[in-house]
């Protein structure tokens, strides 16, 4: 069995959903009454893949909502105790979707290995991450020719380069691609210039530096909210890759000629025949998830019962390409634009 | 707006050291000291309420024994573990130095106590269970694990040893409510209807005393949700149904 956690986009989302599922006791309640909420399993469903093997799999939802992070033991009880759900229901493989995986990480979940009486193993669990960073640069390769850009002559910017995604999306982009120059955006410069080193190559620069210059960039951390950004210095044509959480960048950027692509978003090639995903609200929710939520999906397709995705700077070039066949061979794909650019300007 | 502020920061992923800096020391803050008098004021309550909880339990299952002859065995040896726990959490108020509030505590059941004293009379025994079994078991071992997270060292030990037990016969009212689960979820409903509420009362009237402890209110109140709807959904009652028992809490 496979499982996701995931959470919804918002307090008021998720009084919605809740009164949808028929969970009238949330529904109903304040902030205060989803604080105490116990996690729910919301969803059983049974996918089949490309290759005929069918699992199944069960969605949880932690009851975290956004407006939770500035509780910090609210938010962690949120995670251990989803984490906990998954696995008294003996699933095999778990995706810690949205900001379930960002709190793991931030919090040092780590040291909570004892939920009550149970003693969480984590190799039932994976960021997804591996799958999210090779999709995003798949999503790269594919969309930028589509909208006029010739990679090898493209510099692609990279914000957020030193997360666990930022570093991986990096060390494809110089090993695999070809492209002309990596420019590398982070806020602390310690770990950049140990990414530097590693790759041996790529450029440390300023968001205001690297904005200008890119014909593609790459967002692997959320923007702030402050920010201004004059699109007429952006280069055009332009590629925005959303790849952080919550996917907002096209709030931020509007103007002729920027294409802007959510990021870390896959397609299966059948229907799924879930609910879950429209609340996620993707566009084709009986299609569309995050790869993360897929990457659970893959491996246990794959029996590959281990926690893939886990701890910083882990993802290497051979687990995203084993990831990536994987995908491909089980009938993932990342989402891209049609083939038709002007379709496409924001 | 401070929570998107928060977000972007989390998002970054860069705000790491800071942020487990921040949790380390909410950790370790969250162990009081157990020495101070306004600690050993709000446990005198507390533990009261525990000593007292356990008595009740045992009491409740000899008086379920005389509902359920067949079961006489088994419920009586449930009722000598509760004795063994109240031994054990009358240890730890005597460790740090502490005389129970009893007076205090036997208030703080009467009105579940008198609830399940009218069932008894009648014999309901799904509501008895209901109280018992579910409420005052997931109660208790809410309150445990919460607990147990910022006890002094000779208290935790001791409280660990229960919860496993509790863990146990949490079961056994689960067993029979589920088996006879046809016959009896109206009389469940209706029961939960009027004891549920009474639960989150007692939670909102410790939830002071509890905080000198350590012991986060809200935390408390999502452990007993947990182990309530543990208990109900093993029971064989789907989500709706659950949220709706739930809703009692709320109102």
């Amino acid at each position: 069995m496979f499982g996701l956690i995931g959470h919804s986009t918002s307090f008021e989302d998720a009084k919605r959903k809740a009164s949808l599922l028929g969970f009238d006791h949330i529904a109903d309640g304040d902030l205060d009454v989803w604080c105490t909420a116990p996690p729910q399993l919301v969803e059983n469903v049974e996918v089949k893949s490309a290759t005929g093997i069918s699992i199944e799999g069960s969605y949880i939802d932690s009851c975290f909502v956004p407006e939770m992070l500035s509780r910090f033991k609210t938010a962690r009880r949120k995670v251990l105790n989803a984490m906990e759900l998954a696995q008294k229901k003996g699933i095999n493989i778990t995706a810690l979707g949205g900001f379930t995986s960002i709190i793991f990480e931030n919090f040092n979940l780590l040291q909570h290995k004892q939920i009550r009486n149970t003693s969480l193993e984590w190799e039932r669990f994976t960021t997804g991450n591996t799958h999210t960073a090779w999709v995003i640069c798949k999503q790269l390769e594919i969309n930028a020719p589509r909208i006029g850009i010739d990679l090898k002559k493209a510099t692609v910017a990279v914000i957020g380069a030193t997360g666990d995604i930022g570093s991986a999306v990096c060390r494809w982009l110089i090993n695999k691609t070809g492209i002309s120059e990596l420019l590398m955006v982070a806020r602390q410069q310690e770990p950049l210039a140990l990414l530097q080193k590693e790759l041996d190559g790529g450029t440390i620069t300023s968001l205001d530096e690297a904005l200008p210059q890119a014909d593609i960039v790459v967002w692997v951390a959320s923007m702030p909210k402050t920010i201004e950004i004059d699109t007429d210095n952006l280069k055009k044509p332009c590629l925005m890759i959303d790849g952080g959480y919550p996917k907002n960048l096209d709030e931020k950027f509007q103007g002729e000629n920027i294409h802007i692509l959510k990021g870390g978003i896959v397609k299966f090639f059948n229907d799924i025949g879930w609910n879950m995903m429209e609340l996620a609200e993707m566009q084709n929710p009986q299609r569309e998830m995050f790869a993360c939520f897929a990457e659970a999906m893959i491996l246990e397709f794959e029996k590959c019962h281990t926690n893939f995705s886990w701890g910083r700077n882990n993802i290497s070039l051979e687990k995203m390409e084993f990831i990536g066949a994987a995908s491909l061979k089980h009938g993932f794909s990342a989402i891209g634009f049609d083939k038709q650019p002007k379709v496409l300007t924001v | 707006m401070h929570n998107e502020q928060k977000i972007t920061d989390m998002q970054t992923l860069e705000s790491h050291k800071k942020t487990i800096e921040e949790s380390t020391n909410t950790n370790s803050l969250n162990l009081p000291d157990f020495t101070t008098d306004s600690y050993k004021d709000a446990y005198s309550r507390i533990n009261a309420i525990v000593i007292e909880g356990e008595q009740e339990a045992h009491d409740n299952y000899i008086s379920i024994a005389t509902l359920i002859p067949n079961e006489l065995e088994e419920l009586t040896k449930l009722a000598r573990m509760e004795m063994k726990h109240k031994k054990g959490f009358t240890a730890c108020g005597r460790n740090l130095g502490v005389v129970a509030d009893m007076e205090f505590a036997k208030k703080f059941f009467s009105k579940l106590h008198g609830n399940f004293q009218v069932a008894l009379e009648k014999g309901n025994l799904t509501t008895c269970l209901l109280i018992q079994a579910i409420l005052i078991e997931a109660f208790a071992i809410s309150a445990y694990n919460v607990y147990i997270r910022v006890a002094d060292p000779f208290a935790k030990k001791i409280t660990e040893g229960v919860v496993k037990d509790e863990y146990l016969h949490l079961n056994y009212g689960q067993e029979w409510l589920k088996e006879n689960l046809s016959t009896c979820k109206e009389e469940l409903m209706e029961a939960n209807k009027v004891n549920l509420p009474l639960i989150k009362k007692m939670l909102d009237e410790v939830a002071e005393d509890a905080s000198v402890l350590a012991m986060d209110r809200e935390e408390l109140m999502e452990e007993f949700m947990i182990a309530y709807q543990d208990t109900l959904l093993e029971i064989g009652l789907d989500n709706r149904e659950i949220a709706r028992m739930a809703m009692a809490a709320i109102v």
